[in-house]
């Protein structure tokens, strides 16, 4: 039988804050407390939490920029923090990252097929014109879009391209932090279409975090509710929205619908 | 209580707000709804008399039966924060981070209402206490960054209460709060206003805020208001495109699960992005993203129609004679 997609095990991650006092030890917060689940090839995994939930450390941890203090992440059965940087940098095809502000990740002084190929050139692919085209097209997005600056986008047209970029390496589990909050919501309806787009056409898997649980809802297979740190509440998206068994999940229920 | 009768400003060629009319009344909890760059947030400023110098502000603002239009800034000046006082988005960038929250909040008290700083403080203790701060006398002595975002919010209202005005402009003012914690703001803008009898206005792009905090709601789009009405009604029976549109596209718990061919169901989208201001078209500002457009909506501007119960709606497709009203939209 073949390792899952990704499984994440234990993980817990702690900062040291500042120092207090000169004589007492630093304070330490645990932003990710021994959170785990299996995540499948094709499978949508909604990480849902408030500002200060760990939802974005654990987002981290996920893509290898930061490694556990304890537990491992496994991508196909391979733990990532145990990856030397070249074999990382193979790995990483498989697993690409949307944040939530596209400009922030777009350089602004380089065409968009320039930003789109990036990966493609860290990992010395061929074909390179031709994979930019294919990106755009599956973002909805034309090929001389590629010439382009960012700034002559509109903040969702900008967005389909930060995705572009993540998929151009095809990869099999996209991370998604926060990738539709700063939308309109008109814009964010077809932002949210296109990823259940690529998901089905592509068969990606996806980890959507956001704090806003209507929009997991309506995306994701299984919802995971991140609270101080915790998991408190892993499982099915229709039977958490249906009976929610935990006060904070019924909480972000009652203040999400409308 | 306070008029915007056909209020347009104007960068330039481009109309930011074009003839907006509305009406607040003594008490009323007004909802301002739309996207990004619709208008809401110039509206706001125009109840404020803040509207940027580089803009033309044409129509009347009446203020208690008073045009303030005109109006120069000193005039405005005596109004702000005892007629009229505003909340924002953002309440660590209202909050001097230099001074103890008590000085931000004592100050228009010594200053507006002349006060001793004895009995300033009293009052500012109360009004913490109003807004459900608690510790209140604590809370004088720290500064903006040692309180929460909530808590924040609340000085910030606590702030525009000092000088008990008749109407409070909140623009977004919960968009950057966590869910919960907005839900708790919600809950105290209501209370403040039934209270303290205070108009409400409640500008903002999320209309399950909107639905909540408000009694009547009018829909902008590219500087109109597109629709007007009872909260309720309008959120659940809409008759303009674009707030068909709009609720359409927000993903509610209902949208969740797969159609019959084992796909996930897809939101329903408004088409392209909303125009810049210098970029609208000259008829109705939805036309060109519209999908029940007709021949007349990019030239002609529509009327507002209407409708059953206070609704109204500014669209060609209700118009007695249209061909296919809007009716049948849905």
């Amino acid at each position: 039988m073949s390792a899952p997609l990704l499984e994440v095990r234990g993980v817990t991650r702690r900062y040291r804050m500042p120092r207090e006092a000169l004589l007492r030890s630093p304070p330490v917060l645990t932003a990710v407390n021994d959170v785990s689940f299996v995540l499948e090839r094709g499978q949508t995994l909604g990480v849902v939490g408030e500002s200060g939930s760990g939802k974005s450390t654990l987002a981290r941890m996920i893509m290898a920029f930061e490694a556990p203090d304890e537990g491992a992440v496994l991508f196909e059965g391979q733990d990532i923090n145990r990856l030397g940087a070249a074999a990382l940098r193979q790995a990483r095809q498989r697993f690409q990252m949307v944040f939530q502000d596209p400009f922030g990740s777009l350089d602004p002084r380089r065409t968009v097929a320039w930003s789109i190929a990036e990966p493609l050139r860290v990992m010395r692919a061929e074909g390179i014109d031709r994979r930019i085209a294919e990106a755009l097209d599956q973002v909805g997005l034309r090929a001389r879009d590629g010439e382009k600056y960012p700034h002559e986008f509109s903040g969702g047209q900008r967005q389909r391209i930060a995705i572009a970029r993540a998929i151009v390496t095809r990869p099999a589990l996209l991370v998604a932090d926060e990738a539709v909050s700063a939308l309109d919501v008109s814009v964010q309806a077809q932002i949210l279409n296109l990823l259940m787009d690529l998901q089905e056409d592509l068969g990606l898997a996806m980890v959507f975090i956001s704090h806003d649980l209507a929009v997991v809802a309506c995306i994701c297979d299984q919802m995971l509710v991140m609270r101080h740190g915790d998991c408190v509440e892993f499982g099915d998206t229709a039977g958490i929205v249906a009976r929610p068994r935990h006060d904070y999940t019924r909480s972000l229920l009652v203040a999400s619908g409308i | 209580m306070m008029e915007l009768d056909r209020v347009s400003v104007a960068f330039g060629e481009a109309l930011a707000l074009r003839e907006a009319s509305l009406r607040i009344e003594a008490g009323a909890r007004l909802g301002i709804v739309g996207e990004s760059g619709c208008g809401k947030s110039m509206l706001g400023l125009c109840l404020m008399g803040m509207v940027p110098d580089a803009a033309v502000v044409s129509g009347a603002i009446r203020l208690n039966g008073r045009d303030l239009a005109g109006a120069s800034e000193a005039v405005w000046r005596r109004h702000r924060a005892r007629d009229v006082a505003m909340i924002f988005q953002e309440p660590m960038a209202a909050l001097n981070p230099l001074s103890r929250i008590g000085d931000t909040v004592m100050e228009p008290l010594l200053v507006h209402e002349g006060l001793s700083r004895a009995e300033a403080r009293d009052r500012a203790i109360a009004l913490f206490e109003e807004v459900g701060i608690p510790e209140p006398a604590a809370r004088l002595r720290q500064y903006p960054h040692e309180i929460s975002g909530g808590q924040r919010q609340r000085v910030l209202i606590a702030l525009a209460l000092t000088c008990n005005p008749g109407l409070l402009v909140a623009d977004e003012p919960t968009t950057a709060l966590d869910a919960n914690v907005a839900l708790r703001i919600i809950e105290l803008l209501v209370r403040l206003s039934e209270t303290r009898n205070m108009a409400l206005v409640f500008i903002s792009h999320d209309l399950a805020a909107v639905a909540r905090a408000t009694q009547t709601i009018a829909v902008m789009y590219g500087g109109d208001v597109v629709e007007r009405g009872p909260t309720a009604q309008v959120l659940s029976a809409p008759r303009h495109p674009y707030t068909i549109g709009l609720l359409g596209a927000r993903p509610g718990l209902g949208d969740r699960g797969r159609g019959a061919d084992g796909r996930r169901r897809r939101l329903v989208t408004i088409p392209g992005n909303v125009p810049p201001l210098f970029d609208l078209p000259a008829g109705c500002r939805f036309s060109g993203r519209c999908s029940q457009e007709i021949a007349q909506c990019a030239g002609t501007r529509p009327v507002a129609h209407v409708l059953d119960g206070g609704q109204e709606a500014s669209c060609h497709l209700l118009a007695p004679a249209a061909p296919g009203r809007a009716g049948a939209v849905t």
